[in-house]
C-alpha cells in the first residue's frame, strides 16, 4: 500500500501505538481507548503533539492559548478530531 | 572518617569496561583513531580522536530511553552500571537515601545541542523535539544514574571543564566525611567529539593531528577524547559492615584556583592543589611514589606541570614515577579524572606505574621521570591524580594501596 492511500487516522493511531505502554497490546490503541489506561503519559503526549504537527505540517496550540475550549487529548478519536481540525484550518 | 573506593566503571576510547580500559593502559594501547561520528570530518583540520570504538547504542538502550539520553548520559550509565554491579549494591531502604550521585561533566549533551541548533538554524526546522531541554542539561547524566538506581540522597553535576570529575570526586569525599551520606557514586561523563566542538578546539590550536606524547620535546597537543568513569567511594566503616571488596583508599583531596589566565596554566596554582591534597591527606612529599599527571601533550601544560612539581616535592621529585596516561586513553575533559582514578587504582593494586606512550625525545623543561613507553613495576604506596582545568581550576587527589 502507497503512503497515500493511508488515512490520517491510520496515521494518527499508527503514532499513538509507538508511545503504548511496553506491556499493552497495539490492538488496544482503538478510537475510544483512553490514552491514560494505555500507559501514555504526559511527556508523551507533549511528543505525540510533535510528531503529528511535523507529520501533519500543523501548529497544536498550547490549550491555555485557545479561547473558550479546551483541547482534549484523552483519547485517540481527540487526537483525530484535534489535527483534522487544523488541517481544515491551514 | 577514612573514606575507600568500592567500585569502578568504566567507557573509553579503550573499551567499554573497567577491565579492557586497565589491561590497555598497561600495554599501551592507543585508543586513538579517525573520527567516526562526524559526518562532516573532511571538513576539520582535527580528524583524529579518542572515541569510544565501534559504538552501537542500541545495544544497551531501548527506543524510549534514546529519546531520553544524550551520548554523555548513556556512557555514564553504562559506567555506573558496571560500578555498581562491582560494587554489589543495592539501593534499597535507607541506603537509598545515604547514597549521593555527584557526577562531573565539562559540557553536558553537547550532541542534542548541535544537532538541535543545526535543526533550526541550519535546517530551518519550525520546531524541536520535546526532550530537548532535559536531554542536554548538564544534570542529565547525574539524573538518570539516580533514577536507573533508586538513588535518592544530595545528587548534582559539577562543571570544571577538564577538572570536573576531581572536583566531583572531592565534593563526594566531603559529603561522606560529614557524615551526611553511607556511599556516593561519582565521576564524571563526555562525550563532544562533535562538529561545532572539534572546530572549537581546533582554533585554539591545542589539539594535535597526528598523536599524544606528553612531556616529549616534539609533543603536539592533546588528543580529544570521550568516555565515562564511575567511582564508588564509601566510608571503611560502611563498607567493613557489608564485607565490600576494596580497591583502595581515599587520603585526601586539594583544589585551587589559578586566578590566572582562562587558558594558560599557572604553576602557582597547580603547586597549591598538590600541596593542600598532601595536607588533607596528612602527608609528607616523600610518601608519595606515584602521580598520575594531567600531562595533556601541549606545549602549555606539560612544563608547567613539571615545574609545579619540582616545587611540590623539591629532591624527591627525581624519584618521583610521574605518567600521563592520556597518552593513551586521550583526554576525555569531564570524564578524565575518573578515568585516571581507575589507572591509579590498578597502579596501587598491580604495584606497576602505567607509562607515557609516544615519548620520543627528552625535553630540557620537562625533566622528570615519566615511565616512558613502557609500565614499570615499582612499590606504589601512595599516588596522586592531577586535574587543572582551563578556566584554571585545579583539583589533586590522594590515593593509598588499601591494607587493614
Amino acid at each position: 500500500m502507497s503512503e497515500q492511500q493511508i488515512t490520517p487516522q491510520e496515521v494518527i493511531i499508527g503514532i499513538l501505538r509507538n508511545y503504548i505502554g511496553e506491556d499493552i497490546d497495539a490492538e488496544k490503541v482503538t478510537l475510544e481507548a483512553n490514552l491514560e489506561d494505555l500507559g501514555i503519559d504526559s511527556m508523551d503526549v507533549v511528543e505525540i503533539i510533535f510528531d503529528l504537527e511535523e507529520t501533519f505540517d500543523i501548529d497544536v496550540p498550547n490549550p491555555g492559548d485557545v479561547e473558550g475550549g479546551n483541547i482534549k487529548f484523552n483519547t485517540a478519536q481527540d487526537v483525530i478530531n484535534i489535527v483534522k481540525t487544523l488541517i481544515d484550518q491551514k | 572518617m577514612r573514606i575507600v573506593i568500592t567500585g569502578m566503571g568504566a567507557v573509553s576510547s579503550l573499551g567499554y569496561d573497567v577491565d579492557s580500559f586497565i589491561e590497555g593502559i598497561y600495554a599501551g594501547k592507543s585508543g586513538f583513531r579517525a573520527i567516526q561520528q562526524i559526518p562532516e570530518v573532511e571538513q576539520l583540520r582535527v580528524q583524529i580522536a579518542a572515541e569510544v570504538p565501534d559504538y552501537d547504542e542500541t545495544e544497551h538502550f531501548n527506543k524510549k530511553q534514546l529519546a531520553l539520553y544524550d551520548r554523555f548520559t548513556q556512557f555514564q550509565l553504562l559506567s555506573a552500571r558496571e560500578a555498581v554491579a562491582d560494587a554489589k549494591l543495592e539501593f534499597t531502604g535507607l541506603l537509598a537515601e545515604r547514597t549521593s550521585v555527584v557526577m562531573g561533566s565539562g559540557i553536558g549533551g553537547q550532541t542534542t545541542q548541535e544537532q538541535n541548533y543545526k535543526r533550526i538554524y541550519h535546517d530551518k526546522a519550525k520546531r524541536l523535539p520535546p526532550l530537548t531541554v532535559p536531554k542536554l542539561i548538564p544534570n542529565a547524566a547525574a539524573s538518570h544514574v539516580t533514577m536507573e538506581f533508586g538513588i535518592k540522597g544530595p545528587s548534582f553535576t559539577i562543571a570544571s571543564a577538564c577538572a570536573s570529575s576531581a572536583h566531583s570526586m572531592a565534593q563526594a569525599c566531603m559529603m561522606l566525611r560529614t557524615g551526611l551520606v553511607d556511599v556516593a557514586l561519582t565521576g564524571g561523563s563526555e562525550a563532544c567529539i562533535t562538529y561545532g566542538t572539534v572546530k572549537g578546539w581546533e582554533a585554539l590550536r591545542v589539539v594535535s593531528n597526528s598523536t599524544c606524547r606528553p612531556f616529549s620535546k616534539d609533543r603536539s597537543g592533546m588528543i580529544l577524547g570521550e568516555g565515562s568513569g564511575t567511582i564508588i567511594l564509601e566510608t571503611l566503616e560502611h563498607a567493613r559492615s557489608r564485607g565490600a571488596k576494596i580497591y583502595a583508599e581515599v587520603l585526601g583531596f586539594g583544589m585551587s584556583a589559578d586566578a590566572g589566565n582562562i587558558v594558560q596554566p599557572s604553576s602557582d596554582g597547580a603547586v597549591r592543589a598538590m600541596q593542600a591534597a598532601l595536607k588533607d591527606a596528612q602527608l609528607n612529599p616523600e610518601d608519595i611514589h606515584y602521580i598520575n599527571a594531567h600531562g595533556t601533550g601541549t606545549p602549555q601544560n606539560d612544563p608547567s606541570e613539571t615545574a609545579a612539581i619540582r616545587a611540590v616535592f623539591a629532591s624527591h621529585a627525581d624519584k618521583l614515577a610521574v605518567s600521563s596516561t592520556k597518552s593513551m586513553h586521550g583526554h576525555a575533559l569531564g570524564a578524565a579524572a575518573a578515568l585516571e582514578t581507575i589507572a591509579v587504582v590498578s597502579a596501587l593494586e598491580r604495584q606497576v606505574a602505567p607509562p607515557t606512550m609516544n615519548f620520543t625525545e627528552a625535553d630540557p623543561k620537562c625533566d622528570l621521570d615519566y615511565v616512558p613507553n613502557k609500565a614499570r613495576p615499582m612499590e606504589i604506596e601512595v599516588a596522586l591524580n592531577n586535574s587543572f582545568a582551563f578556566g584554571g581550576l585545579n583539583a589533586v587527589l590522594a590515593f593509598k594501596r588499601f591494607r587493614d
